[in-house]
């Protein structure tokens, strides 16, 4: 098919890296963002700015809080479909409780599960959510939206779009794709670095965009390689459900089995059981780490089997200080707070897999360690969008002449993904200030707003790269910066102007996670306008060699 | 990107071959290395991930090589064909085991 290896890998790398390459732009940006997920989420809940807060006591505020819950209104109704009769009006069996948190919440999430009577599977459970002020044991009101941990964390690994997960597959087939990029990019690399070095008359800036498109892939080339691969092994169990389908019988003889050697026990015993002080449960997990050398504090509980003599409570230790993504768990009995069992130290397989997990998902306090994340997964969009934009300048004057509107195309795309996707995340950000308190189900309209303003800097992308099909630079780029740059400093702006909590005083109280979504907008605001009046400059008196520096607007 | 004589048929059929077939390949690699590897007594778990880490390599290499082939039939009858093998030898030993 190819006349050789070199074009058929170079073949791959264009096409499936310009197709994945617009998915790939937004896993890599909000899986940036996601680095910080909690401290946008503090920037977006003003009453949720404390310092972070250690799992508080079970039996004081979890407790009479986990007894206040019922299902969400949305989780019943999704069910209802799958029972025999009506559903009840309150749901008395709870079977499983959680509380979680990490060295950067101040405000404690809770979730439980509840068994729902006549269902036609009796192990498909209905669940409620609640975040509270862990000192207090007051709740949050529920449609606050977390924009950080709730909103842009999944957009990273599922686009929000969960029709039969669609969004994971289709982020799980970039993420492949991005490997496949990388390899191909390298195999035709080889021999670009010889070209590099030879004579290239009259196009600076087409070699410019591709300079910076390999220095951005390699330089950070056992980054990308290590997210997008341990992205896919995290979500393994979607992409290949073999021991759920093929194989559930085998999964079966092992559950079996694996809860004969545990000993925690699989189904309810059907007797009633109160629950023991799970503050004298949760003392004994952190003495038995401290005497493992792994003194720590709780990330992690859960209860399962609520109320019932087989019930036990687990609790897990939260993994600060590591890469690997372990818990240590300790199960007790919930009614007598016996002992049942400790996790065993992980096997070989275990111990890799916790290690790529864990690398991915960043639960370790290293701040440093979190902005090199960040600038790595910039670097990634940087590699992405210069790919686009070499894409369109090697062909622009080709399609211009051909009257063919390919090269147009892509660079409308490559607008909306680029300075159109920073539009629309500072869009809900703004719509987060704005919108009114008491709006009902608020959090669904900043999410509007989110894919409305999205939806609106691609239209104007499509617009203004009108140019382009006769081979000049799209004047959208630099209005996009524009928009960027005018819609950062309103969002610092009107945090302070709604909370008054201005960059003097968070910075000044050393308040770190909002001073730094307020500076980190600030300097996207900076970056955005040198880019523009660059831009600007370059549309203006080269008409025959223009578009020379849209390749900056990629950094924006 | 210049090829020689490409048919639009030809490209397609490259392309399902290293999405479809690479993928039946990965599930029958994984079905079996689960299989045998929990037959041969390691911990289901630890079978489990370390023959999906291993296939989404596998995955990589074999959708590189579907381009890379001179012949698009091997490419199909290798994937398609030896994925279903593997599924196919996987459910022989869980039938054994169960």
């Amino acid at each position: 098919m190819f006349q050789n290896f070199r074009l058929a890998m170079a073949w791959v790398h264009t096409w499936f890296g310009l197709f994945l390459g617009f998915v790939l732009m937004v896993v890599f940006f909000f899986g940036s963002l996601s680095v910080f997920d909690r401290e946008i989420d503090r920037w977006a809940i003003p009453e949720s700015r404390f310092e972070p807060q250690p799992m508080p006591s079970f039996d004081e505020i979890l407790k009479p809080v986990f007894e206040d819950m019922q299902p969400s209104r949305e989780s019943v109704d999704q069910m209802r479909s799958r029972v025999d009769g009506p559903m009840p009006e309150h749901f008395d069996t709870p079977v499983r409780w959680g509380a979680y948190t990490t060295h950067r919440d101040p405000v404690l999430g809770l979730f439980a599960g509840y068994q729902v009577p006549n269902a036609h599977n009796p192990d498909e459970l209905v669940w409620g959510t609640r975040t509270i002020d862990p000192r207090t044991g007051e709740s949050l009101p529920d449609d606050q939206l977390k924009i950080g941990s709730r909103f842009f964390y999944p957009l990273h690994y599922s686009l929000n779009l969960h029709w039969k997960d669609l969004g994971y597959w289709i982020v799980g087939l970039a993420a492949l794709i991005m490997l496949v990029a990388l390899v191909t990019g390298v195999i035709m690399h080889r021999k670009l670095f010889r070209e590099l070095f030879t004579f290239r008359p009259n196009k600076s800036n087409q070699r410019s965009i591709l300079d910076l498109h390999n220095l951005t892939g390699v330089v950070a080339l056992p980054f990308h390689f290590m997210f997008a691969f341990t992205g896919l092994v995290i979500f393994a169990g979607i992409y290949f459900p073999v021991t759920h389908t093929q194989l559930e019988p085998l999964h079966d003889l092992h559950e079996v089995m694996e809860s004969q050697e545990t000993g925690l026990p699989h189904e309810r015993a059907g007797v009633a059981a109160p629950i023991a002080s799970v503050d004298a449960m949760v003392a004994e997990a952190q003495r038995r780490w401290a005497a493992r050398d792994m003194a720590g504090d709780v990330g992690f509980l859960a209860l399962q089997h609520v109320g019932d003599a087989n019930g036990y409570v687990s609790i897990y230790r939260a993994g600060t200080d590591r890469i690997a993504l372990t818990g240590e768990g300790i199960h007790f009995n919930a009614s007598t707070g016996e002992v049942l069992r400790e996790d065993p130290p992980p096997s070989a397989v275990e111990r890799i897999d916790e290690f790529l997990t864990g690398l991915h998902l960043q639960h370790f306090r290293h701040w440093l360690l979190r902005w090199l994340y960040v600038l790595g997964g910039l670097t990634g969009c940087a590699c992405i969008a210069t790919g686009f934009l070499f894409f369109v300048e090697k062909r622009k004057r080709q399609h211009a002449k051909r009257g063919q509107i390919g090269s147009r195309v892509v660079d409308a795309l490559a607008v909306t993904t680029v300075t159109g996707m920073l539009i629309a995340t500072l869009g809900i950000l703004i719509a987060n200030r704005l919108l009114p308190v008491s709006l009902p189900a608020r959090g669904t309209w900043e999410q509007y707003c989110f894919w409305g303003i999205w939806g609106l800097a691609m239209v104007h992308a499509f617009w203004r790269t009108a140019p382009v099909a006769r081979a000049r630079l799209a004047p959208a780029w630099g209005e996009q910066c524009w928009a960027i740059a005018v819609l950062a400093v309103s969002a610092v702006v009107l945090n302070w102007i709604t909370t008054g909590d201005h960059l003097l005083k968070t910075l000044s109280a050393g308040y770190w996670p909002v001073a730094g979504v307020d500076l980190f907008m600030l300097v996207s605001a900076l970056v955005a306008v040198l880019t523009a009046r660059r831009l600007q400059r370059r549309a203006r008196p080269q008409p025959a060699d223009s578009g020379e520096l849209s390749g900056e607007a990629a950094h924006a | 990107m210049s090829t020689a004589i490409v048919s639009h048929a030809q490209r397609l059929s490259r392309i399902a071959a290293a999405l479809l077939g690479g993928y039946v390949f990965a599930w029958g690699f994984i079905a079996l290395g689960v299989a045998a590897a929990f037959a041969a007594g390691m911990p289901f778990h630890d079978a489990e991930h370390l023959f999906s880490l291993l296939a989404f390599l596998l995955y990589l290499v074999t959708f590189l090589w579907s381009f890379a082939a001179r012949d698009s039939r091997r490419v199909w009858l290798v994937l398609a064909g030896g994925g279903a093998l593997m599924a196919a030898l996987a459910s022989l030993i869980q039938h054994a085991l169960v």
